[in-house]
């Protein structure tokens, strides 16, 4: 049975689609069967970054009841050298779709959270994906919530800016624990961490503050921000140490190495 | 016969809202027989099966009305077709939410199948879906003796 991983934060920037995408192309990369969904239909962008111009479906269309899921699924294996094992399911980017998406009341809101929730009978039972993996918005609004409840592991991405550590640690206590979440919290933008002995003192740091175990922390790599977006890291810089970092991501959520 | 007859009773006036009402009545107190078609002796089974059914909605509303006492609460106002979104969810009780949540997740359940994926006794589901109903997140269809639980219409076809 496969797994839905949500990847949330409280603040915006904080790497989420950075991690989502790379994120799933690791396990596709390891032969796993991935889906990845941009859920965060206030600012679309994996389709930007996936230099996809448009799809015949969105995610949208779904979710409001007008298309099947299979029609929003677009196969990008070749991107990653595979076959048939890495899809994408898209938010409509235009300004409408936007403004359409956040004006919808809370019916239509517990309809997207059944909808959310049957992807895991028709994606995972009947088509055999190991993962989905959801790029959600910032914050507390629905459309996060409603991927985090449907989801079966919460990838939380944080950075040490002060703001971003409070309101992450209220989100752990007051919603991830309120839905009875497995959670593994993501480090990103780290400073100084190359030696062994920071990475153990912030290791402990973390524990502390978050009373949650860590997926793992990301140094600012400089060849991230210079890659703007064009890079799926994965794939295109296999012995990057930011891969080698996602590469043991993947192994502990695969082994349920986290609480 | 007098526990049947007690039990019917005791049904009739708690449910004085209800419509559902068994047509049978074998005796009177002082032992007479009451003229109807259906009497005990021509469909003794039919007219069990229909007390065990009241005795059971019965003991629905009393599992409510107990759940109620122990959460400091006389009475829940209700509210019709309210929608159980997240946000609804977050604000719920934790014993409420973990039921509610596991509805959403079946899209159409019974007490007891809930209790399975809940580790809780049947009889503590059942008091929860029903509070859920009263207070308007879920709705409630019997199908025979089972009394099935699901958010709405739509809701029940996800899974």
């Amino acid at each position: 049975m496969g797994k839905i991983i949500a990847v949330h934060s409280y603040k915006g920037g904080t790497g989420k689609t950075l991690l989502s995408l790379n994120l799933a192309a690791t396990f596709a990369k390891q032969g796993k069967k991935v889906c990845l969904f941009d859920l965060d239909f206030r600012a679309p962008s994996l389709l930007t970054i996936l230099k996809i111009d448009k799809a015949d479906c969105w995610l949208n269309d779904y979710l409001n009841g007008t298309c099947d899921i299979h029609k929003v699924l677009i196969d990008l294996s070749k991107r990653l050298d595979g076959d048939h094992n890495f899809f994408v399911g898209l938010a409509n980017p235009s300004t409408e779709a936007i403004r359409d998406m956040s004006a919808k009341d809370r019916k239509w809101e517990m309809h997207a959270l059944g909808r959310l929730l049957s992807l895991r009978n028709a994606l995972l039972n009947d088509d055999g994906f190991d993962y989905l993996v959801f790029d959600t918005s910032p914050g507390l609004q629905y459309s996060s919530i409603n991927a985090i409840v449907a989801a079966d592991f919460v990838v939380v991405a944080t950075t040490g800016d002060r703001s971003d550590v409070d309101g992450t640690r209220r989100m752990l206590s007051e919603l991830y624990n309120l839905f009875e979440k497995k959670t593994g919290l993501v480090l990103n933008k780290v400073l100084d961490s190359a030696s062994k002995s920071n990475k153990d003192e912030l290791q402990s740091k973390v524990k502390t503050v978050y009373k949650v175990s860590m997926l793992g922390f990301v140094p600012c790599f400089c060849d991230i921000l210079r890659a703007e977006g064009n890079f799926i890291f994965a794939q295109d810089k296999p012995d990057h140490p930011f891969t080698k970092i996602l590469r043991e991501m993947t192994r502990k959520i695969e082994n349920n190495e986290v609480n | 016969m007098i526990l049947v007859e007690n039990s019917y009773h005791c049904f009739a006036r708690l449910n004085k809202h209800s419509t559902v009402i068994c047509p049978v009545y074998v005796q009177n107190r002082r032992g007479s027989s009451v003229n109807n078609e259906e009497t005990l002796g021509k469909k003794p089974l039919s007219v069990l099966e229909k007390i065990r059914e009241n005795l059971e909605r019965l003991n629905e509303k009393m599992e409510v009305m107990i759940e109620l006492q122990k959460h400091g609460k006389q009475d829940i106002q209700p509210v019709s077709d309210a929608p159980l979104d997240v946000m609804t969810l977050l604000s719920m009780p934790d014993h409420l939410r973990k039921t509610a949540m596991t509805i959403c997740r079946s899209g159409r359940a019974t007490a007891e199948e809930i209790a399975q994926q809940t580790n809780r006794a049947r009889a503590v589901e059942s008091a929860y879906l029903n509070q859920l109903v009263i207070m308007g997140y879920l709705k409630k269809e019997r199908k025979g003796r089972k009394a099935y639980f699901y958010a709405d219409r739509e809701s029940q076809g996800w899974k």
